[in-house]
Order: C-alpha cells, then sequence, then structure tokens
C-alpha cells in the first residue's frame, strides 16, 4: 500500500495486486463487509494506509491472484530486457495480463512451522493463522487453546483469545525469559509496542494463565481431531499434557521469495531476517534492474517498517525511471529511510526471537511427517542425503519433498535445515528453484473458452 | 455418502466460536457435505466451518489426511474444497448464501 | 601421479551414466564427470515418455530395446529403479490434416518396428475412456510407457558406485588436452579415453577437441497438476507429437510435447512462455477434457540438444584417437539406456548390436576424418 501510494502520489502510473478481498495484507487487514468490530491500533493503521492508497490514483486490483511473473531479465540471450508481465487471475475466473516498466514485490511472509507428531491433525492451526481468524473473523480457534510457538504473536493471540472469553490452557514459549529481557533495548524504539506486549502479559497473568517459557510442544494427539498436547522444557525434562481442542502454533516468519527466485535474483541466506532474502541495495533494489522488494517479504522486519520499505522502492523506482531527479529522491527518501531504520530496530529483535532454532528441528521424530502434501518423512529426507542428494533441489526430485500443491512453503524451511546438517549449512543446502505458476492455478480458469484452431500447435519434428 | 461434517460434529466443539460483541451481516445458510450450516455472509469459508465446529475438511488424495485449514492465508493448500463444484481453498472463498460446500 | 583412468565420461546425464555402468562392468577403470549433480539436466527434468510414436523412425529399433530395459531396470541397475510404468500409447488426430499426418508417421514407424495399428476414436475410447470424443482417429502402440525421470540420478548412482566408477559430482570440466589431461575445477584428471557425454553442452565440449560440432539447444516446458482421481490411464500424444500426457500412480499428471520456453546453454532453463504455457495445457484438456477440473502446480524447463539432421551424435571423434561422444538422441531419454551400452561395447573393440550414429556427417570437410 504505501509503495503504491507514493509512486502514484509523485505521478506514476501504478497498478496493485492483492489475491485478498481488500487491501491491508496479513496484519493491517481489512475487516470483510459488513463487519464492525472495535479499532486496535493496527486497525486504525491499516484505515490510514487504506485511505491514502484510495486517493493517490493508483489502480488497485484486489481479488486478484498473481500466478505469472515474467519479462524483465527472462528474455532470450542477447535480448534487452523486456517491460514486466504480471499474469492474475481475477476474482471472476478471467485471466488478465499486465506490463509495467518496473515491478515493486511486497509478497510478505508465511508462517513457518516446524514440524511434530501429530502436527496434522485437524484443531492444529498457524500462529499468525490465528490471528487472521481472530481479527479478521472474530472467530476463536477453539474453546480451550494451547498458544505455542515463538515470538510476540504468542503472546498477543493468548490475549485475545482469553478476552473473548476462551480458555487460554496455557502459552508455551520456545524463547526463555532471559532471551525477552535481552531484546528490551531495541524495543525501546518502540514504546508503543511494548506497553502493547507488556498489556497482553499482564492480562494473562491476572487471568491465572500458565506461561511456560523455553518449553516445545513434544506432540499433538487425538483421534480424529485434536485433544491434547504434551509439551516439556526445551533442555529436557518431564512432559506434561494438557487437554485442549486447538492448538495454535508459529514458529516465526519466512520471508515469500517465490517471486524473486523466479527472476533468478541473488539471494543470501540470513537466518535473522527469516532465511533466504533477495539481495537489496538500501533504496531495496535487487540485483536484477527495475525490480524491487519491500516488506517482510524482503527480510522480516514488521509490520512498522514495511511501509518504510516500500517508500524507499518506490522511490527507487521512480528515480531509475526517471520520473524523479536525484535531489527529489535524496530528499524524499530521507524520512522513509529514518523511519525504516527505527522500526526494523525493534522489528529486527522480535525478528531474531522468531528466527529458526535447529534445536527444534533436531528434536522431530524420524517417522514425523515433514512434507504434508507428499508424506515425506524426516527419515525419507535424510536417507536421501545419505543416498548423495546434496541440495534442496535434489531432495526433491529424490524424495518428491516440495513438490506438492504449497510447493515447498510449508515444509521447505524444516526439510532444508534437516539438509543443511548434514551438508553443512543452509547456504550449500540452497533452495529450491522457483517457478510459475506462484500459486495453483485452476485449469478451467486458465484454459477460457477455446477452439482447437486457437491452439498454435508448433510444428511437428521430422519423421 | 460418507457425512463427514454429522461425523466431526460429535467429536468436535460444537458451540459457536464466534466473537460476542461485533456487528456482522446476517447468517446465510450453506451446505457442507450434504449438512446445512449457518453463517455471517462474506465471512472466510475455512473460518466460518471452525465456527461450526468442523475442522476436518475431508481426506484430500495427499497422502497426508485429513485435510484441515492450517495457514488461513492461501499458503497451504490444506483447506481445498469443492464450492459450486469448482476446486477452491476455504480460506480464500467467502461465504455466500446457498453456496454448496463438498470435500476435494 | 595417480594412474590415468582407462576412460573419462564427461557429463553425469543418461548417456553418460549408462556408458560410463557397462563400461565399468566391462571391467574399465572409469572416471564419470559431471558439473552439477548426477542427471539434474534433461535427464532428470524429462517428460519420461518412453513412447515409440514420438521417436523418429530410424531410432525405434534403439527405443524398443531400450524400453525394455527401463522396465528391468532394477535387474541390470542393482535394484535402482524411475517407477516404469508399461502402458500403451495413443496417438491422436483432431483435423484432416493430422489424420494424413498420423497416418503417414504410423506407416514409417510400423515399417522400422513399432507395432503401431491405426484405430477409430470408438476404439481408442475403449483403450483410453478418458480421451475427447473430438478425436477422429488414433494411433495405438501397445509398446509404450513412461517413467519418474526426477528418480534418474537416485536410480543409476548405487550401481555405479558398486561397478566402481568414480563419480565426481560438482566437478565442472574446463577443457581437455589430447593424451587426456582433463582440466577440472578439481585439478587435473587423467585418462587412457574420452567420452563426451554433455547433452546441449555438446558443442562447447567439441571445442575444446578443436571440434566445431553445431548443436541446437531445445529449451522444452513441462506442467504438472496437483493429485487428481484417475482421469487417463495411457500415454497420449498428437499426431504432431507436440504432447506427451500421462498420470502418474500418486495421480498428478505430466503435461509436455515440446512446447518451447526462454533460456539457453548459459543460463539453463530461464522461464516458460505465457502462450506456450496456455497453449500446452489447452491441447492436454482437448485431449482429456477431465483435466479442465485440475490445477496446475508448477512448470520447469529443460534443455534437450538436437543436430543438424536432428540424428544422434554416438561415435569416435575424427581425429582425436581414443574420444568418443554420445548425445543428441531425440527421445533420447527413451534410447538412453540403450545408447549408452552400444557406445561401450565400441569403446571395448566389439562390433555394436546395432549401429552408432557417427558424426563425420555433422562436420565440415576438413574436419572429417
Ligand atoms: C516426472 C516428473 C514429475 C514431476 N512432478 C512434479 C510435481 O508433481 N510437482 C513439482 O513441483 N515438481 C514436479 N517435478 C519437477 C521438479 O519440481 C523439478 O525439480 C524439476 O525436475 C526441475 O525443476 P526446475 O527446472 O524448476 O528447477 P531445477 O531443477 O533446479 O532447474 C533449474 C535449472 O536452472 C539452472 N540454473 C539455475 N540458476 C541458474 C543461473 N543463475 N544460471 C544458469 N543456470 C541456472 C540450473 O542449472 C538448472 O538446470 C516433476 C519432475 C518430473 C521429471
Ligand atoms: C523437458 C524435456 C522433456 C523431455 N521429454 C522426453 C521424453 O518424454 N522422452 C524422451 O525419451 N526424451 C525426452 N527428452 C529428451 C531427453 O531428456 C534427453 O534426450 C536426454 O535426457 C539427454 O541425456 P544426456 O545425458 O545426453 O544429457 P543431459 O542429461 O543434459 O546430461 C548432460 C550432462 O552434462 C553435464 N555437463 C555439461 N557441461 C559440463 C562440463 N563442462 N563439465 C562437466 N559436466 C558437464 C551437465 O551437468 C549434465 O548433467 C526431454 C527433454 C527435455 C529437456
Ligand atoms: S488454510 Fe492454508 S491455504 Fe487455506
Amino acid at each position: 500500500m504505501a509503495a503504491a501510494t507514493e509512486a502514484a502520489q509523485r505521478g506514476a502510473s501504478v497498478v496493485v495486486f492483492d489475491e485478498s478481498p481488500a487491501p491491508g495484507g496479513q496484519v493491517y487487514r481489512a475487516p470483510p463487509a459488513g463487519y464492525a468490530m472495535p479499532a486496535d491500533p493496527d486497525r486504525l493503521e491499516g484505515d490510514a494506509l487504506r485511505a491514502a492508497l484510495a486517493a493517490s490514483g493508483a489502480v488497485v486490483k484486489t481479488g486478484h491472484r498473481v500466478w505469472g511473473v515474467g519479462g524483465g531479465p527472462l528474455v532470450p540471450l542477447g535480448e534487452d530486457a523486456a517491460p514486466f508481465r504480471i499474469d492474475a487471475l481475477a476474482p471472476d475466473g478471467s485471466n488478465s495480463v499486465t506490463e509495467a516498466r518496473a515491478l515493486v514485490l511486497a509478497t510478505g511472509t508465511h508462517e513457518r512451522i516446524i514440524p511434530f507428531p501429530g502436527w496434522t491433525l485437524p484443531g492444529v492451526l498457524g500462529l499468525a493463522a490465528a490471528t487472521i481468524l481472530l481479527k479478521a473473523n472474530g472467530v476463536l480457534p477453539g474453546r480451550r487453546v494451547v498458544v505455542a510457538g515463538a515470538g510476540p504473536l504468542l503472546y498477543a493471540v493468548a490475549a485475545k483469545v482469553a478476552k473473548a472469553g476462551a480458555t487460554v490452557a496455557a502459552v508455551v514459549d520456545l524463547a526463555a525469559t532471559s532471551e525477552w529481557l535481552a531484546a528490551l533495548p531495541a524495543l525501546m524504539a518502540r514504546p508503543d509496542l511494548l506497553t502493547r506486549g507488556a498489556a497482553w502479559r499482564a492480562s494473562l497473568t491476572l487471568k491465572g494463565v500458565p506461561i511456560l517459557p523455553a518449553h516445545r510442544i513434544v506432540a499433538a494427539e487425538g483421534d480424529k481431531v485434536l485433544r491434547r498436547v504434551r509439551v516439556a522444557p526445551l533442555g529436557g525434562g518431564e512432559e506434561r499434557v494438557i487437554d485442549c481442542d486447538a492448538l495454535t502454533i508459529g514458529h516465526g516468519l519466512v520471508p515469500a521469495t517465490e517471486a524473486t527466485r523466479a527472476f533468478r535474483a541473488a539471494h543470501r541466506y540470513e537466518a535473522t531476517a527469516g532465511g533466504w532474502v533477495p539481495v537489496l541495495d538500501e533504496d531495496r533494489r535487487t540485483s536484477i534492474a527495475r525490480l524491487y522488494a519491500c516488506g517482510d517479504g524482503s527480510g522480516v522486519r514488521g509490520a512498522a517498517a514495511a511501509p518504510a520499505s516500500g517508500r524507499l522502492a518506490a522511490l527507487a523506482a521512480l528515480r531509475d525511471l526517471g520520473l524523479i531527479d536525484s535531489t527529489t529522491h535524496a530528499t524524499a527518501r530521507s524520512a522513509p529511510a529514518a523511519n525504516f531504520a527505527r522500526a526494523a530496530r525493534a522489528g529486527g529483535a522480535m525478528a531474531r526471537m522468531m528466527a529458526l532454532r535447529p534445536a527444534l528441528v533436531a528434536a522431530i521424530p524420524p517417522d514425523t511427517i515433514i512434507c504434508r502434501c507428499e508424506g515425506v518423512t524426516r527419515a525419507q529426507i535424510e536417507a536421501a542425503v545419505t543416498d548423495g542428494a546434496t541440495a534442496m533441489n535434489q531432495v526433491k526430485q529424490f524424495t518428491r519433498c516440495g513438490m506438492g500443491p504449497c510447493q515447498g512453503r510449508m515444509c521447505g524451511e524444516a526439510a532444508a535445515e534437516l539438509v543443511a546438517a548434514k551438508v553443512g549449512g543452509r547456504e550449500k543446502a540452497g533452495f529450491a528453484t522457483g517457478r510459475v505458476p506462484l500459486r495453483p492455478v485452476a485449469m478451467d480458469a486458465l484454459l477460457g473458452d477455446f477452439d482447437y484452431a486457437d491452439i498454435p500447435v508448433p510444428r511437428p519434428a521430422p519423421i | 455418502m460418507d457425512v463427514i461434517a454429522r461425523r466431526d460434529m460429535l467429536t468436535s466443539v460444537a458451540d459457536d466460536l464466534r466473537i460476542a460483541g461485533m456487528t456482522r451481516p446476517a447468517p446465510v445458510a450453506f451446505t457442507f457435505d450434504g449438512a446445512t450450516f449457518s453463517a455471517p455472509e462474506g465471512e472466510s469459508l475455512a473460518a466460518a466451518l471452525i465456527a461450526c465446529g468442523i475442522r476436518r475438511l475431508g481426506d484430500g488424495l495427499d497422502p497426508a489426511r485429513p485435510r484441515a485449514a492450517l495457514c488461513m492465508m492461501g499458503v497451504c493448500q490444506q483447506c481445498l474444497l469443492r464450492v459450486d463444484g469448482r476446486l477452491a481453498q476455504a480460506c480464500l472463498v467467502l461465504v455466500r448464501a446457498g453456496m454448496v460446500v463438498t470435500p476435494a | 601421479m595417480t594412474a590415468p583412468y582407462d576412460v573419462a565420461v564427461i557429463g553425469a546425464g543418461v548417456m553418460g551414466c549408462s556408458t560410463a555402468l557397462h563400461l565399468a562392468r566391462a571391467g574399465m577403470k572409469v572416471v564419470l564427470l559431471d558439473r552439477g549433480e548426477i542427471c539434474r539436466e534433461a535427464s532428470g527434468v524429462n517428460a519420461g515418455t518412453l513412447t515409440m510414436q514420438m521417436t523418429r523412425a530410424a531410432l525405434i529399433p534403439y527405443a524398443l530395446r531400450a524400453h525394455a530395459m527401463w522396465m528391468r531396470m532394477g535387474e541390470w541397475c542393482d535394484g535402482g529403479h524411475v517407477q516404469a510404468v508399461d502402458c500403451p500409447g495413443l496417438s491422436v488426430a483432431f483435423t484432416e490434416h493430422e489424420v494424413a499426418m498420423l497416418e503417414e508417421r504410423a506407416h514409417f514407424r510400423r515399417q522400422a518396428g513399432a507395432p503401431i495399428e491405426i484405430v477409430s476414436t470408438a476404439r481408442a475410447r475403449e483403450i483410453e475412456p478418458g480421451l475427447s470424443d473430438k478425436a477422429l482417429l488414433a494411433g495405438h502402440c501397445p509398446i509404450d510407457g513412461f517413467t519418474s525421470a526426477y528418480l534418474t540420478g537416485r536410480a543409476f548412482r548405487p550401481a555405479l558406485l558398486n561397478a566402481g566408477v568414480d563419480l565426481r559430482e560438482r566437478c565442472a570440466v574446463r577443457g581437455v588436452q589430447p593424451g587426456f589431461s582433463i582440466d577440472t575445477e578439481e585439478g587435473e584428471i587423467r585418462a587412457t579415453r574420452l567420452v563426451l557425454a554433455g547433452g546441449v553442452w555438446l558443442q562447447d565440449m567439441a571445442a575444446w577437441l578443436g571440434i566445431t560440432l553445431p548443436i541446437k539447444v531445445l529449451i522444452n516446458q513441462l506442467v504438472v497438476t496437483e493429485r487428481l482421481p484417475p482421469v487417463m490411464r495411457t500415454v497420449l500424444g498428437v499426431a504432431s507429437g507436440l504432447l506427451s500426457l500421462k498420470q502418474y500412480a500418486n495421480g498428478t499428471v505430466l503435461i509436455g510435447g515440446g512446447w518451447q520456453g526462454i533460456g539457453d546453454r548459459q543460463r539453463g532453463g530461464l522461464a516458460v512462455k505465457p502462450d506456450s504455457f496456455l497453449g500446452n495445457v489447452r491441447l492436454a484438456a482437448h485431449t482429456i477434457p477431465a483435466l479442465r477440473d485440475a490445477r496446475v502446480v508448477r512448470s520447469w524447463l529443460g534443455l534437450e540438444a538436437e543436430t543438424a539432421d536432428a540424428l544422434p551424435a554416438i561415435g569416435p571423434i575424427p581425429g582425436v584417437a581414443d574420444a568418443w561422444i554420445i548425445g543428441s538422441v531425440h527421445s533420447g531419454y527413451t534410447s538412453g539406456p540403450y545408447m549408452g551400452k552400444l557406445l561401450a561395447q565400441a569403446i571395448c573393440g566389439q562390433a555394436p548390436e546395432l549401429p552408432l550414429f557417427p558424426i563425420d556427417r555433422l562436420l565440415a570437410k576438413d574436419q572429417a576424418a
């Protein structure tokens, strides 16, 4: 929203695509039409961004699922870079094609869930997923909820569940109390967040919610749906059983880099930014000309930093397209650059807390399913490495791990960590090649109505 | 036909999980696996099913079953269903009056 | 300095793997070098179709023997396999023009030994109930099938190691001096004989020896759906050869046929072309209408090599003693294991069971021996 607003306000012709029904993304998500709920600070911030976007003159295409990206550097050898091309499925199911001289990617993150026995049981829900359920729909994940994982979302979700009158059976925090204390200095930059966080915790303590620091979920159990979880201290020790009908669990956020990977932009592994991220300059330029990345999709730094990075990306694009001169650019970028630096400090501390914890991966039992779409277990992934696979693309070929409908978005982190432990690091393990479609696309929508004569069948090979 | 919905209702929370104190559009009726439910128009279908106590969304064809919403943001593909005959992700579909939802 | 290898094979695709395996089994000390990992280029990303109805007529005798090898791979590859499926194949015509093409092509292939019969649409739909009723005529071949090509590297690897092949992955070759001294990223490797098995990179490899061998690069695109209930049970193609369609045991349907994407030798398979993507899936859905209900989860590209006359380059390299070449085989995955076996026979001084495809015909006059 911020990138589009900034660019459109300065006279660029801008189009924004988002697959949600309204602009906002995960944190600044708008309530569905006809809903009225008590406003929280995120909602107010989101409304302000939405209003600015609406007034900016940018064309906003919501309900559009971008499945194809192309153009730019993806042209035959020797040809000049082409305009970028975006293929999106519109809400009515038709395909829309857009060309643009510059492309800003603001694709956000998805959740990292490190598998444990029973994680595929109905009743287990992501932690970020729970915030969507609670905030956008006002629906509780269950009546007796265990909230588990890492990062500030833990306390946000727990407080919200408790406030709505359901029972929080426990908050199972991977972080030790000392880790939160260590993050305090960085959080001082954002007293508002600090206050909110403190209020969440206080409300939980008041309600007598057990908070278990440095604990993990050992297993989720139940026959057809979740009935209980087993939890244990991280360093080992006695397990306890907690009855529940919902478990919300998340182990941090992973930048969604499938588009930058498809363009073959340079990437680097940065655990504290959530994993593989595109290599960027300070104005959010990727290694590909006129391709920019901002927000958490370019490295997890949180919702406050995202709009600032979006403005930086937009300004760089305008500068590179010659729509603003260098003086204007230098002046305009100073405020968002400062905002970004400030917000990223607090966001970075939270991202560090949410970074992948190798110990959690090490604790996965051999027969636990890692890749849910393809039913691939930890033992099968490790067997592929024993059989000679050395990198993610090859493990994928040996096992089908990551070949299913989610294309490794859910299993990729755990699988890569298992491979990395054997081959000597995530850089060596690499990542799966990014390809279109960026999301599964229904053939029906793609195909449209056509005659055989419409199909441009190429010339056959000689007999 | 195996009625997943009814089976799940017996084994899961059946009381309404919608948080009180919010204004919502009027509820409309839709069916899942042959049973009729109601939810505010415009609610995410995945949320509506959870609120109705349904979390098993069917067996699907993937090895790890059953299907159940996990990410709520269109990524995990575990909430795939048929809505009026077409494949759709429940977390990206909004409830409409009379929609016919079946396991995929 | 260590003793030289009897033979160095450069390129660990299906051609290099099969050649290396058969040479090692014949008693040679073999090093197999690849700049990447085993079977991660064409041989690991191809459509795995083992069809007689797409391969060139001249290659049918080879393809028939290779088909049998794939089906019994476990027996000759120490248990390694690629989930080969033996099933009938249909090649379909939708227009009068295609009917003529189908009949002509079936005729030539039948002459070459492929048991192809022309059948009515009604008969074709008994063989393949999923087939569209818009088909006018079909070629039916009971010998057809497919593999999961992504398993090829995993299938060959243990057998190669058991046979004593020194497999060096992630070891790019930069040049070769006569004799042979092979300049690699890991230092010099010496070998008495040399086999170039570099797929589309054969052109660069031939240049190391001063040979100009133009190799055309095809950028083939493939598209795969998510799991579906059974919608088909054969390998399906169209008369022109520009469709290959099959459903795996896991329910996914692979859509291919040689539609072209963007890419090149230097950068690999870069991106699908939206028009090829759409054309290919439309052709697939036109042939198996139930595909309309599927979702596409991924597309990818691979690089296929072709010589000037689209016939293979398999044989000795003219003017360079003890240097051999193998590649550019149309439907080369199908014939691959058998071609490697033939070349190994020739290198070991035996008469190959079937003739090779010497490259003299492809070289400028002053280069041919
Ligand atoms: C029979 C079969 C069934 C399959 N089924 C499925 C399925 O159901 N679901 C699924 O997701 N996938 C499936 N796959 C495909 C699988 O996802 C891929 O691994 C596929 O084999 C190749 O994918 P890719 O080309 O996208 O990536 P890669 O195999 O990684 O290929 C990338 C290529 O690009 C080159 N490259 C990358 N970067 C550069 C650079 N900077 N410069 C030069 N070159 C570069 C690499 O050398 C390589 O050749 C299937 C494959 C096969 C053969
Ligand atoms: C998408 C696609 C679909 C296809 N579908 C079919 C099909 O359905 N049926 C069929 O029969 N055929 C099919 N083919 C053709 C078939 O895949 C190829 O003919 C066959 O795999 C070629 O094998 P190869 O060993 O010659 O080449 P490759 O498998 O490409 O192997 C060449 C090897 O050389 C290595 N190399 C290159 N340069 C160097 C260097 N400097 N140093 C060391 N190593 C080097 C590469 O890394 C590579 O591993 C298809 C091809 C593609 C691309
Ligand atoms: S719940 Fe993950 S895609 Fe819908």
